[in-house]
């Protein structure tokens, strides 16, 4: 907790049915973050969010959304009827507030604030299940076991990465993205237990068969939780061993080398594209070079180590072969992309109907950026947030008293933001370079002409 | 290793005609002659006193008669138009000497005379017939091309090289002369085309022993003419089974094949649909070899081996009894004959045959053999169904299959359009030989269709796309609209969309306006539809879509980026769907944006702000004023 600006200050959850009598607070309490904090401040705080909360009701049917306090930043999510997730940051807080604006636009947006509640929420749904589901009396432990690592994995902050929650695509030429296919079906059809259900280079996604909004939360445990972790111990191990050449599976962590190992596989409820509803499967993941994939396997699979070991032996020499392909093809696109991108200007863009997600700026966990500055990404993150500003088809210009130009555009379910810092432009010239950027950026798709 | 075998289909794949030609079979009185090139055989009884019967696979040709026996028969050939017949007989002191009898309707007429060859002591090897009214003589002193009258009973020479031969081997489909020079160390060919002979280079054989006759066979393969040589064990330094060396005649530089047969004993040569077939004699199987496939030359020299593995050919009945196969003797290009029995056969290929025992990894290799024969596409067809019904099993091998048949019409394709841009110039270079194409219909039609309820069709339709990704064709219609209804249909539309959205299927109107259908199913399906009728630049569907979409701004908008629509479009329409828009959204202004819109264009096309009578715009122009007069 040294960074107090930018750093949770807590987050919790509480169900109020839990302990409805007096002296049971406590008990209504299913996680705190952190958990110094004393029962009795606990308490108060969730005490406070439980009367605020109630007291909404009487005005809207719609569950209450968020709390500012002078000091403190509230938000609220219910993702399970009577299951309450709050997030709270603390506000730099200065007497003279009003005439230092620019400093409390470093407080963390609401809708960055509001996602991580929702992926906090999506990830632990999908390893642990839904709140209701998970008897009273293990909720506690299920939950601190969970979020306590989470939470402290987690660093919030305004970033370009954060304030859309999308999905990174590789850009892939067609023989490759075949190879890819055809890798998968074949991998399908000889080891039938097994699904591929992702495929991500690096981290960007190349193949998802999971229906979309488990994807990105897949994708977000990924590239957020598994995969820095695994990078990080392949370069402390230095060269890269023949093991890791050939691939090995890297959930659960050690590897699966005995029949034990089987045991230590999570499990993980989903819903795979060609599935009616969400079932649970274990959850393999087996990387090579910068390649994972993903696979479910039916929880009422007998494991078997020999199929492993024989899915070990099938993929490994395969996967590199593919990986070593894919990243000569990335090398030399990222080659022609540097003599083209050379734009002045950055771009976000946003398809909510596959979650693909681009920016000019490369977004990598690894390398946040901090090329734009946090009062444009706050607007960003507004009008995203806000779909009515924009509605299914519309566009706006936005000036900020220090030269940037915000452009927001909207057309067919995308988006599409521009950022421009140019002290002497007028809205013409604005207009006319976020045309010209559009056409350039996103060739081939299709914006509403204005 | 698992063998893949075709379903209903039978293990040979060779066989003998159906119903061979009869003939009296060879006898003490009775003389069976065959001429090869007109593959006519002669059955003379008694010197042909009791009639001379010339049977051959053309009934219309077939005859019969009778001629005074003038000594014993050495060769008996008609001409190619079957109106002079050429007889050599073996009579003291005239060894030179050649017999014709005129024939008119394939009866002889009286009209007879003899020609003896230039050098008058030489030996008559033999005589051919290259063309019409054209008769090589073969002697041990040299070949002779003569011009025949037969009207004048007259023969002029032409032509005439000397040469000291032993013996001959003829090959009448390239009209080329083998001579044996030397005692067989010296293989000299002779052209005999354009009613001339040429002297062709000789074949350098630098073998420990003089090659005997029946060792040499000059054939015709895949349009050119080739000299096949049986290296026997002890004819090569290192021993082992028999080779057969196939050298281009007249070929410069051309590549040589070594056909390794693995066996050794006797051996005979038969050419079907460009493949050589070599029957082993002892072993009473037949091997073929395809000089065709895809090979490395090494020095020069092409190693290969047999197709599939030897067989005999597929027993024949004769009068209701097996037929033995040791009394056979087998002729250029595919004849057998069985002289004792009387009966003369052709040698089928039994394409499936090909594909009734093959190892796992050689089925690419046999679609590959099947697709450079005549009547290859139904065997063809018929082992790819069976690969995509158990595609589960042989995934791998669909997808070569599909390389191979993908990557001969991408050449044919190449060569079409070269031929096409080169003009003339492309024109005379010899035509390349493309028996069996598949197109992407026919994998279709044929295939894929007939799959509709297999469990991997979605694994082989992409296996079957990325097959032609590989060879950079364009998906076209056919394949497309069975890709988006596999696909579709067994909930891959995860799939279709990051195959069109990767350019995986091409962008195509059809596929576009399939795409779009789908959208109340699939929303994505149809964003990207959009995108696709964009870059089609079909901006008339593109406002039709947005119309429908209750986008009527959106709708405008594209009108106006393109002004052939925007001038053209019937107002009406854009105001119908404006006021509904307007109507269902809360939001007048929609409207009267599109109204003013209108307006402002009919003021550029006619220079009046109102609309035409026809334009039936009367009631908007009235909700027009209602809004205005509202607000």
């Amino acid at each position: 907790m040294i960074d107090i600006k930018n750093k949770i200050n807590s987050f919790f959850i509480f169900n109020s049915n839990f302990g409805p009598k007096e002296g049971e607070e406590l008990k209504r309490i299913l996680f705190f973050h952190p958990n110094q904090v004393t029962p009795d401040a606990q308490k108060m705080q969730v005490g406070l969010c439980e009367a605020v909360v109630k007291f909404m009701t009487t005005f809207s049917s719609q569950p209450c959304e968020a709390l500012q306090t002078q000091t403190k930043r509230y938000i609220f999510y219910q993702p399970e009827k009577s299951y309450w997730m709050v997030l709270v940051v603390r506000i730099p807080y200065a007497t003279k507030s009003v005439t230092t604006g620019g400093e409390t636009k470093d407080v963390i947006e609401p809708s960055v604030m509001y996602d991580l509640l929702v992926s906090a929420y999506k990830i632990f749904r999908m390893f642990i299940g839904p709140f209701k589901n998970i008897p009273n009396e293990e909720i506690y432990s299920k939950c601190e076991q969970f979020f306590t690592p989470y939470i402290m994995s987690r660093n919030i902050a305004n970033n370009i990465s954060n304030i859309i929650q999308g999905i990174n695509y590789l850009p892939l030429e067609k023989n490759s993205f075949f190879k890819v296919m055809c890798f998968i079906d074949l991998l399908e059809i000889n080891y039938p237990e097994f699904k591929c259900i992702s495929f991500v280079y690096n981290d960007q996604l190349i193949w998802n068969g999971l229906a979309t909004n488990d994807m990105l939360t897949l994708y977000q445990y990924l590239v957020q939780t598994l995969l820095p972790k695994q990078v990080e111990k392949e370069i402390q191990g230095g060269a890269v061993t023949a093991a890791q050449r050939h691939g090995r599976f890297i959930s659960p962590s050690d590897g699966i080398r005995t029949a034990e190992d089987l045991q230590k596989l999570h499990k993980v409820y989903l819903m795979r594209e060609d599935d009616t509803e969400t079932k649970q499967y274990y959850l393999v993941i087996y990387r090579t070079l910068s390649a994972t994939i993903c696979f479910t396997v039916d929880v009422n699979t007998n494991l078997n180590i020999d199929n492993f070991r024989a899915l070990d032996a099938f993929i490994g020499p395969q996967l590199s072969t593919i990986a070593s392909s894919i990243s000569e093809q990335c090398t030399l696109h990222a080659l022609q992309n540097a003599q083209l991108a050379n734009s002045e200007h950055k771009f976000i863009y946003f398809n909510r109907l596959n979650l693909a997600y681009k920016t000019s700026t490369p977004v990598s966990s690894l390398t946040p950026s901090t090329a734009i500055k946090p009062e444009v990404l706050s607007i960003i993150a507004g009008i995203h947030s806000d779909r009515k500003s924009l509605g299914n088809y519309g566009e706006v210009i936005i000036k900020t008293p220090d030269e940037y130009w915000i452009a927001g555009k909207s057309s067919n379910d995308r988006e599409f933001y521009v950022i421009i810092q140019d002290k002497n432009a007028n809205l013409k010239d604005i207009a006319d370079e976020v045309k010209r950027m559009c056409e350039d950026q996103m060739k081939g798709i299709f914006f509403y002409p204005m | 290793m698992a063998k893949f075998c075709l379903k209903d289909s039978d293990k040979y794949y060779l066989s003998l005609s159906d119903q061979p030609k009869r003939f009296d079979a060879d006898s003490p009185v009775t003389n069976v002659f065959f001429d090869d090139t007109n593959g006519e055989v002669f059955t003379v009884r008694s010197g042909g006193v009791t009639g001379v019967t010339v049977n051959g696979m053309d009934e219309s040709k077939s005859t019969s008669f009778r001629m005074e026996d003038k000594g014993p028969i050495i060769s008996i050939k008609f001409s190619p138009d079957h109106k002079i017949l050429a007889i050599q007989r073996n009579i003291e002191g005239q060894n030179a000497t050649v017999e014709f009898v005129n024939f008119k309707d394939l009866v002889p007429t009286n009209v007879e005379y003899s020609h003896t060859c230039k050098w008058k002591n030489s030996k008559i090897l033999g005589f051919v017939w290259p063309r019409v009214n054209e008769i090589a003589f073969i002697t041990d002193h040299g070949v002779e091309l003569l011009q025949v009258w037969p009207e004048k009973k007259l023969l002029k020479t032409m032509k005439a090289t000397s040469f000291s031969g032993a013996w001959f081997s003829w090959c009448s489909q390239s009209n080329i002369i083998l001579l044996a020079g030397n005692n067989g160390a010296l293989l000299q060919p002779f052209s005999l085309n354009n009613s001339t002979i040429n002297k062709l280079q000789k074949l350098e054989v630098e073998w420990s022993r003089p090659i005997v006759e029946r060792d040499v066979f000059v054939l015709r393969l895949c349009g050119a003419p080739w000299c096949a040589l049986f290296r026997h064990a002890h004819a090569s330094t290192t021993g082992g089974p028999t080779e057969v060396w196939l050298i281009p005649i007249s070929g410069g530089g051309a590549t040589q094949h070594v056909l390794k047969t693995g066996l050794v004993g006797r051996f005979a040569v038969s050419v079907i649909d460009q493949l050589l077939v070599i029957h082993h004699q002892s072993s009473q199987t037949s091997q073929i070899f395809d000089i065709m496939e895809e090979s490395k030359p090494e020095n020069n020299i092409v190693i290969h081996i047999p197709v599939v593995q030897g067989i005999s050919m597929k027993p024949a009945i004769v009068d209701d009894q097996p037929c033995p196969m040791c009394n056979w003797v087998v002729f250029q290009p595919d004849y057998i004959i069985d002289a004792r029995l009387g009966c003369l056969w052709r040698v089928n290929l039994i394409l499936s045959g090909l594909a009734h025992s093959v190892p796992k990894d050689e089925i690419s290799k046999i679609v590959a053999v099947l697709l450079r024969r005549k009547d290859g596409k139904d065997t063809i067809y018929r082992i790819l169904n069976q690969l995509v019904s158990e595609a589960g099993t042989y995934l791998v091998e669909l997808t070569k299959a599909f390389d191979e048949i993908n990557s001969v019409y991408r050449k044919w394709a190449d060569l079409e359009v070269a031929r096409n841009t080169a003009g003339q110039a492309g024109l005379s270079r010899a035509p390349v030989h493309f028996p069996v194409l598949v197109s992407q219909a026919d994998v279709c039609a044929h295939v894929l269709q007939a799959h509709a309820d297999d469990e991997r069709l979605v694994q082989v339709v992409t296996a079957y796309l990325a097959s032609l990704s590989r060879h950079d064709m364009v998906v076209q219609h056919p394949v497309a609209e069975l890709c988006v209804r596999t696909l579709v249909t067994r909930g891959a539309g995860g799939r279709l969309r990051s195959l069109v959205r990767r350019g995986c299927l091409g962008d195509a109107r059809p596929l576009a306006c399939q795409l779009l259908s789908l959208g109340h199913i699939d929303p994505a399906a149809a964003q990207i539809a959009l995108d696709m009728m964009w870059r089609l630049k079909a901006y008339g569907e593109v406002v039709e879509v947005l119309l429908s979409w209750n986008e009527p701004i959106s709708a405008v908008g594209v009108a106006k980026q393109t002004g052939g629509i925007w001038l053209n479009i019937p107002p009406r329409k854009l105001l119908s769907a404006a006021k509904h828009y307007a109507e269902d959204k809360n939001e007048p202004t929609a409207f009267m944006a599109v109204y003013h819109a209108l307006v402002a264009r009919n003021e550029r096309l006619r220079g009046s702000p109102n609309f035409l009578k026809g334009d039936q715009c009367d009631v908007y122009v009235e909700y027009y004023k209602q809004l205005t007069s509202e607000s």
